[in-house]
């Protein structure tokens, strides 16, 4: 607790302050962007932070990261455009609320349900730390290997378009991971002899290249396209009666949301989403659902900002990102020095600290911006295509070629770009093609590293019981639907006889 | 700490342009250098490469009447790095900060053009010794009973990149020491190796010293054995290799030099002011702070002296591993 107050102590300088509110406002700013998310725009200043200082670098990208998936609703609600991936399961019930002319009452109750969420993934955050910290030196490559195994299980569910496209992706993605010089025999594999290739394809050329240059694309075929908008009075504090209505619906959507997202594998979108089908599945009026029901925005709203504090337990405690945003901050504390890992916990409570704290502050800041300049944020979506996405393309060629300074970087973006536009025709999202590339090469080096461990013998792995416990997770979110099945059947069964 | 932004940076190269269009004739006569020195290195920005490179520009204006700027060339274990130097004319406004890694790649004919016979050494920067640790569970205490034992087991040694320079210095040590061949676990850093080797699932390393030092502190990782001329300042209990007999030293060394073809009154210029800029309290403080050696800097003949002799050792001990590409 001391250790916390000092942290929030901390971020209390004026400087720190104010960073973080520059991230927040940025964060919201981008969300509510459609097309321009958290991660790219983390992806774009990521080169930015190197020259800050650790804590401030990380209490900025994480104020980016709670902002935007706040920002998210704004679009959502007002325009049907989901701003950020997350808010997706926020336009259900957000835009008919505001064709209604209620978008005030709307965006009112996404505000709130954002900061109760996200504080109460936080809170999480603080509390399960230190018990964190004793896992410190269990996680070794055998542990590590299991827990990428658990993290692949879910490639098939989490881009939310069909489990066969989710698996092309990731799959795409765990091949591009063996790319570069291969850790465990110094020979380099699909390098083809450009040096640019042989550390492996960089992580931030990918994701700028599959978010915002294929958004770029995508935008450039409907140029003609009007999008609805509609006149927003003002964003006022939801009644009593929302707040009563609602208060279960944030509930499940905030304990939802931190759970989902303290997994590595399912980011905000996934929690919104189940959060949502929760909320409606325990409502007493679901048919209310899909035409402007209130609980409708505050579950979702409430799970994707409680994911948020959520992700950032495995990023910050294993090393593993749960999130696309959460594998830019990854990298951002790799190029800070800070290692990620159980270590942390023990070596620098107070960086920890800080950096909740400042996510706290982050959580607290978009609620005032969002209900006292709603209107403001909206005007975004007026900016003209024709000005809006070739800035977008200039910031995102100076963020790929920024932090290694070479153009090869920058090839690797543009092929991305044409992947990802690729993918969005095809429906496939791109959200597993990022997640395989993060945990492909992880799931090779920890394999190989355990089988040296364990003298190549499989058996090894026998001896481990946080492995095992992974394996047995695994397998049982593998087979879950299928024993639903038969326990339905079964109940059946027993009922007709 | 002293970074430069990058839009200064940007802007010093701006200033540096006019320079490099001027005709070369008539250059021979100027005082050199005579315009901004580049200084590039393979770590991207905040590396410790890159940091020691900084460390040592905060005085080197004073010292050459000249900017210096740091180029990052990320990728290829260096040979972005070689490539980039390669391509700028040999007159001594280009110099590398380079480690072994660079040597390595140059080895392995990585470096399109390039061989080692194409690098000039002109100050050495860093050397940080490689110390022998194990972990608290394992029941060793000194050196000499892990040796001892080592003769008949063959040990799990944690290193990084198979075929780099960490594996390469475990290699040689056991050739020197006398003790079998350990088995390689290859990790992504020396974080990794900290934490497997208070784990127990490797049960020993080559590390540097400053790397695991809140574990040595707290008892969990214990150092045995200094890979280096003299005892380690943080470690002052733990005996050399050569106190006990065994003719071994190993470190990561970091240096500048340049390609060949500088003239060599050029050389002289660089040799001395680099030293005079890296003998302030303020890059001694870094070097201590960061565990490397007292005499780190040292001038062309020592570390060029040094390279020969790792690039030998390096040719060898990779023919004899197998890995030659």
């Amino acid at each position: 607790m001391i250790d916390f107050l000092a942290g929030a102590a901390s971020i209390m300088t004026p400087e720190l302050f104010g960073i973080v509110l520059l991230g927040t406002m940025l964060g919201v700013f981008v969300g509510a962007l459609p097309g321009l998310s958290g991660s790219t725009t983390a992806a774009l200043l990521l080169p930015l932070t190197v020259t800050m200082s650790p804590i401030a670098a990380i209490a900025f990208l994480g104020a980016i990261y709670c902002g935007a998936n706040y920002g998210g609703s704004i679009t959502a609600i007002l325009i049907n455009t989901p701003g950020d991936p997350s808010a997706s399961a926020t336009a259900l019930d957000g835009y008919p609320l505001a064709a209604r002319g209620e978008a005030g009452r709307a965006l009112g109750m996404a505000a709130v349900a954002s900061t109760l969420g996200g504080i109460f993934s936080v809170c999480v955050l603080v509390v399960a730390t230190p018990l964190l910290a004793r896992f410190a030196y269990n996680f070794g490559p055998p542990e590590y290997f299991a827990l990428a195994v658990f993290g692949l299980s879910m490639l098939g569910a989490v881009g939310g378009a069909g489990a066969l496209k989710s698996l092309i992706a990731g799959c795409l993605g765990v091949l591009l991971a063996t790319v570069g010089m291969d850790l465990t025999t110094g020979v380099e594999r699909f390098t083809f002899g450009i040096p640019d290739l042989s550390d492996g394809i960089g992580f931030v050329p990918v994701l700028t290249g599959l978010f915002a240059v294929a958004e770029l694309l995508d935008q450039s075929t409907r140029l003609d396209e009007r999008v609805e908008r509609h006149p927003l009075t003002a964003a006022k504090l939801p009644s009593r009666q929302d707040f009563r209505r609602s208060g279960k619906a944030i509930g499940i959507g905030a304990v939802m949301g931190t759970a989902i997202g303290v997994l590595p594998a399912l980011g905000a979108t996934t929690a919104a989403i189940l959060a949502y089908n929760e909320v409606r599945r325990v409502s007493k009026h679901p048919e209310e659902f899909g035409k402007g029901a209130i609980e409708g925005i505050a579950g979702p709203e409430a799970a994707n900002n409680g994911a948020v504090g959520g992700s950032m337990v495995p990023t910050l405690a294993l090393g593993i990102p749960g999130s696309g945003t959460t594998a830019i901050i990854l990298a951002g504390l790799l190029v800070q020095g800070v290692r990620p890992g159980p270590h942390l916990f023990n070596e620098q409570p107070e960086f920890l600290y800080a950096v909740f704290s400042s996510m706290l502050a982050a959580n607290l800041i978009f609620l005032c911006a969002g209900l006292f300049m709603a209107k403001l944020f909206a005007m975004i979506t007026l900016i003209p295509n024709a000005f809006l996405w070739p800035a977008v393309l200039f910031c995102s060629v100076i963020g790929a070629y920024a932090p290694n300074q070479a153009m090869g970087d920058v090839w690797t973006m543009l092929v991305f770009g044409v992947v990802g536009f690729f993918f969005r025709r095809h429906g496939i999202s791109p959200a597993p093609l990022v997640m395989g590339l993060v945990l492909g090469q992880l799931v090779e080096e920890s394999l190989k590293q355990s089988l040296i461990i364990f003298d190549q013998s499989w058996a090894g792995f026998l001896g481990r019981p946080i492995a095992l416990v992974l394996f047995a997770v695994t397998v049982a979110t593998l087979m879950a639907p299928v024993l639903l099945r038969a326990a339905r059947r079964l109940g059946a069964l027993r009922a007709s006889g | 700490m002293m970074k430069t932004s990058p839009a200064l940076r940007r802007r010093t190269l701006l200033l540096a342009t006019p320079a490099l269009a001027m005709p070369a004739i008539g250059r021979a006569q100027e005082t050199f250098p005579s315009r901004t020195i580049e200084v590039v290195t393979h770590a991207g920005v905040g590396g410790g490469t890159d940091i020691t490179a900084r460390m040592m520009m905060v005085h080197a204006p004073g010292e050459f009447k000249q900017e210096l700027v740091v180029v990052n060339r990320v990728g290829g274990s260096g040979a972005a790095a070689l490539a980039y130097a390669a391509s700028k004319p040999r007159d001594g406004h280009t110099i590398l900060l380079i480690t072994q890694t660079h040597l390595l790649t140059l080895l392995r004919g990585r470096a399109p053009g390039l061989t080692y016979e194409d690098i000039v050494g002109v100050a050495r920067a860093t050397e940080d010794p490689q110390v022998l640790m194990v972990g608290k569970g394992s029941p060793f205490r000194t050196a000499k009973d892990f040796l001892e034992a080592a003769k008949t087991t063959k040990f799990k040694f944690g290193t990084t990149q198979v075929g780099g320079v960490d594996h390469l210095a475990v290699y040689g040590f056991a050739k020197e020491a006398g003790i079998q061949q350990p088995t390689i676990v290859p990790f992504r850093g020396g974080g990794d190796i900290a934490i497997n080797l208070v784990s127990g699932n490797i049960d020993a390393a080559l590390v540097n010293p400053a790397e695991p030092e809140a574990q040595i502190k707290a008892g969990d990782i214990i150092p045995l054995l200094v890979l280096h001329e003299e005892r380690v300042p943080s470690i002052p209990d733990t005996p050399t290799a050569k106190e006990i007999g065994i003719n071994s030293t190993h470190a990561t060394v970091r240096g500048f030099a340049v390609l060949k073809g500088v003239p060599e009154d050029r050389l002289a210029i660089l040799e001395e002011k680099l030293i005079k800029a890296m003998s302030t309290p303020l890059y001694q403080n870094y070097l201590a702070s960061t565990g490397q050696a007292k005499g780190s800097v040292a001038g062309r003949r020592v570390w060029q002296a040094q390279l020969d002799a790792f690039y030998r050792t390096g040719r060898e001990a990779l023919a004899e591993l197998g890995i030659t590409r």
